[in-house]
């Protein structure tokens, strides 16, 4: 639990730093976005496995969901995140093909573990008590958040907002900016508002938990 | 180590950001975030002064490079100065490479001690005169004046890098140099500015594939055909231009396997390196990663021959580290003159020296309380835990926002140039 906590720790720090690096002169800096990338990789791994030995013995009770609405979710994810991206200025590529990847390029480090740890989570553990593995409806995303919310350790400005009823799928962007107002409001050097919200209309995408807004949120700088 | 010389500069734009002796050490050149170069001369030693071993005074000052604005990216470049490099000195005037994210820039630093006078062609308001009035052929002559050192861009290699600068090196050729961002390196000719030949090329087709990128990289000191270049997973790579133009594959694969009681949360970052120097003999190379530096063999690539901690006691601090960012911070490291002792910076504006012979380290300070004209350098000590002696400084009472990131060694003496934040220091042996 207590290595749960600080990997959750740990991964919203990262995302912190990958927003904030944006606001800094010069641009993005590729290394820096890796670095970034990386712990915040590991983070999720150890988050992750933490979890399956946590949850490890109701798993065999539950059924496992089809894993199809989940693969196509990453999907979607990326394409909601390349229209959002599409709308910032991307400082590493030149060609505009390139800018939706090279922003996810980074927080992927190795493709083949990404997905297949993404793929073995959702084919082999199901939703019930694991809320933060498997796609769940908004009501679980807010029990999600006031049980963040509710951890001690989990510094007050770093803790997420309660949930807004927004309607069933907040726009990532928006998602951040609750998130991390707080988080945002006491930097002088960022903004007040989260980047020009590009208002997604996605259709069935289930609501995302915590894990993976923040995952998406490193896909989509 | 004593004789301290310093400059102090007070804003955020004179945080110093490369140093580097020129070839014989007669001069040092430091940049700035402000896209400043100043360049130090040594003072000729004279008879009646024996005590005064050639001060480092300043030589020129100039404005390397401008902030600059991209437009189709909406991209500030900055104007900070990442690298200076010195070309040796083939006349009378000086030559150095700076760089900052995206252009390099030739300089030639020249002196002017006499000025052509004597020309009839104006009048004494400076128009020119009527030619028709002009009945005498008069030739200037050249009269003394006060010495000017002026400093004009001779040369602007712009538009390469797609991503930022980390590296310069002058080739051994002197003809062509090559510099370095995170995914590509490029081969320059100093005469020409609108090409440069792409020599290694990291780019993935697929970016979400990226995994490494380069960290820095440098020209063999001799054999003007090989280079090495570092990565971010603390590896690197010796390449052979004569083997192919593109230098993908490498002739030679320095990795350490990892130690397994070592793997941490943070272990990946903190295996990037951050400098690499060949040794001035060209038989090894120094690399520099969070916690250690390291020296190789270049006949030797499945480990280091010598491994150097930096500053060990950080390993269990590194979760803060990374919260206040300085777990990215890049050292820089330099050898001496004879390859025989190695330099690297510390934060609380300690820097470690490593004697490869004798095995014995030392910590130094650079701060001004501690460095009084002449007075020899007390050697530091950090206290790991337990009980704390007098003049030990405690882990926790650190200050990890003095930190010293660059430092340059005298091609030949022992005399060191430590950069703390915005000020420079300047040790001398007392030999005698």
């Amino acid at each position: 639990m207590e290595v749960q906590k600080e990997a959750q720790r740990i991964m919203t720090l990262s995302v912190w730093k990958m927003y904030h690096s944006r606001m800094q002169r010069g641009g993005l800096r590729l290394h820096r976005s890796l670095q970034l990338s990386l712990v915040m990789r590991s983070a999720r791994e150890l988050y992750l496995s933490a979890k399956v030995e946590a949850h490890e013995p109701e798993v065999s009770l539950q059924p496992a969901r089809s894993p199809d609405p989940r693969l196509h979710r990453p999907r979607e994810a990326e394409a909601e995140a390349a229209r959002l991206d599409g709308e910032q200025p991307s400082p590493e590529p030149m060609d505009t093909q390139e800018a939706p990847r090279a922003e996810e390029a980074p927080p992927r480090g190795g493709p083949r573990p990404a997905k297949v740890s993404r793929k073995r989570r959702s084919s082999s553990l199901s939703d019930g008590g694991d809320v933060g593995l498997v796609p769940s409806k908004k009501a679980r995303l807010e029990e999600e958040e006031e049980e963040a919310a509710a951890s001690p350790e989990v510094p007050d400005r770093l803790q997420p907002s309660p949930a807004q009823a927004e309607g069933a799928f907040p726009n990532l962007a928006r998602v951040l900016q609750r998130r991390f107002s707080g988080l945002l409001n006491c930097s002088p050097a960022a903004p007040p508002t989260a980047p020009p919200a590009c208002e997604a209309k996605p259709a069935c995408r289930p609501a995302d938990n915590m894990l993976n807004v923040l995952v998406r949120a490193v896909v989509a700088f | 180590m004593n004789y301290p010389d310093e400059s102090t500069y007070g804003n955020k734009a004179d945080i110093i950001s490369t140093v580097e002796f020129n070839h014989t050490g007669e001069l040092l050149a430091t940049g700035d975030k402000g896209g400043r170069v100043v360049i130090f001369q040594r003072e000729q030693e004279s008879k009646n002064q024996i005590h005064r071993r050639g001060e480092y005074n300043v030589y020129s000052t100039f404005q390397s490079h401008e902030p600059e604005f991209d437009y189709l990216k909406s991209l500030e470049i900055e104007e900070k100065i990442n690298k200076i490099r010195w070309l040796p000195q083939q006349n009378a005037a000086y030559f150095l490479l700076s760089t900052n994210d995206k252009t390099v820039k030739l300089w030639k630093v020249s002196e002017r001690d006499k000025r052509p006078e004597g020309y009839n062609l104006k009048d004494e308001e400076g128009r020119l005169r009527d030619p028709a009035t002009i009945t005498t052929l008069r030739v200037p002559v050249l009269r003394p004046m006060d010495l000017m050192v002026e400093a004009t861009p001779r040369r602007v290699f712009a538009n390469a890098h797609t991503y930022h600068i980390n590296s310069i090196s002058v080739n051994s050729d002197y003809e062509t140099y090559m510099s370095a961002d995170d995914l590509r390196i490029n081969l320059w000719n100093f005469e020409i500015t609108n090409q440069s030949f792409n020599i290694v090329d990291i780019k993935p087709a697929n970016m979400e594939e990226l995994t490494e990128v380069i960290t820095a990289a440098e020209f063999h000191p001799h054999h003007c055909n090989t280079f090495v270049y570092s990565s971010s997973k603390g590896t690197i790579r010796l390449c052979d231009m004569r083997a192919s133009a593109l230098c993908d594959r490498h002739t030679k694969f320095f990795e350490e396997p990892e130690d397994p009681s070592n793997r941490s949360f943070f272990s990946e970052i903190i295996s990037s390196i951050s400098d690499v120097k060949f040794s001035h003999s060209g038989r090894y190379i120094m690399t520099r990663d969070y916690l250690t530096v390291k020296v190789w063999d270049l006949n030797m690539e499945n480990r280091p021959i010598e491994t150097y901690q930096v500053h060990d006691y950080l390993r269990s601090k590194l979760c803060s580290l990374y919260e206040n960012d300085c777990i990215f911070d890049k050292f820089e490291c330099v050898w001496n003159g004879s390859d025989s002792v190695i330099m690297t910076g510390s934060y609380n504006n300690f820097f470690r020296m490593f004697d490869r012979n004798t095995k014995r380290d030392v910590t130094l300070e650079a701060s001004r309380e501690n460095s009084k004209p002449r007075a020899i350098l007390k050697p530091r000590k950090v206290c790991v835990g337990g009980k704390r002696r007098k003049d030990e400084i405690s882990v926790d009472s650190l200050d990890f926002s003095k930190k010293i990131l660059h430092t340059a060694w005298h091609p030949s003496e022992n005399i060191i140039a430590v950069a703390a934040t915005n000020n420079l220091y300047i040790f001398q042996d007392k030999v005698n």
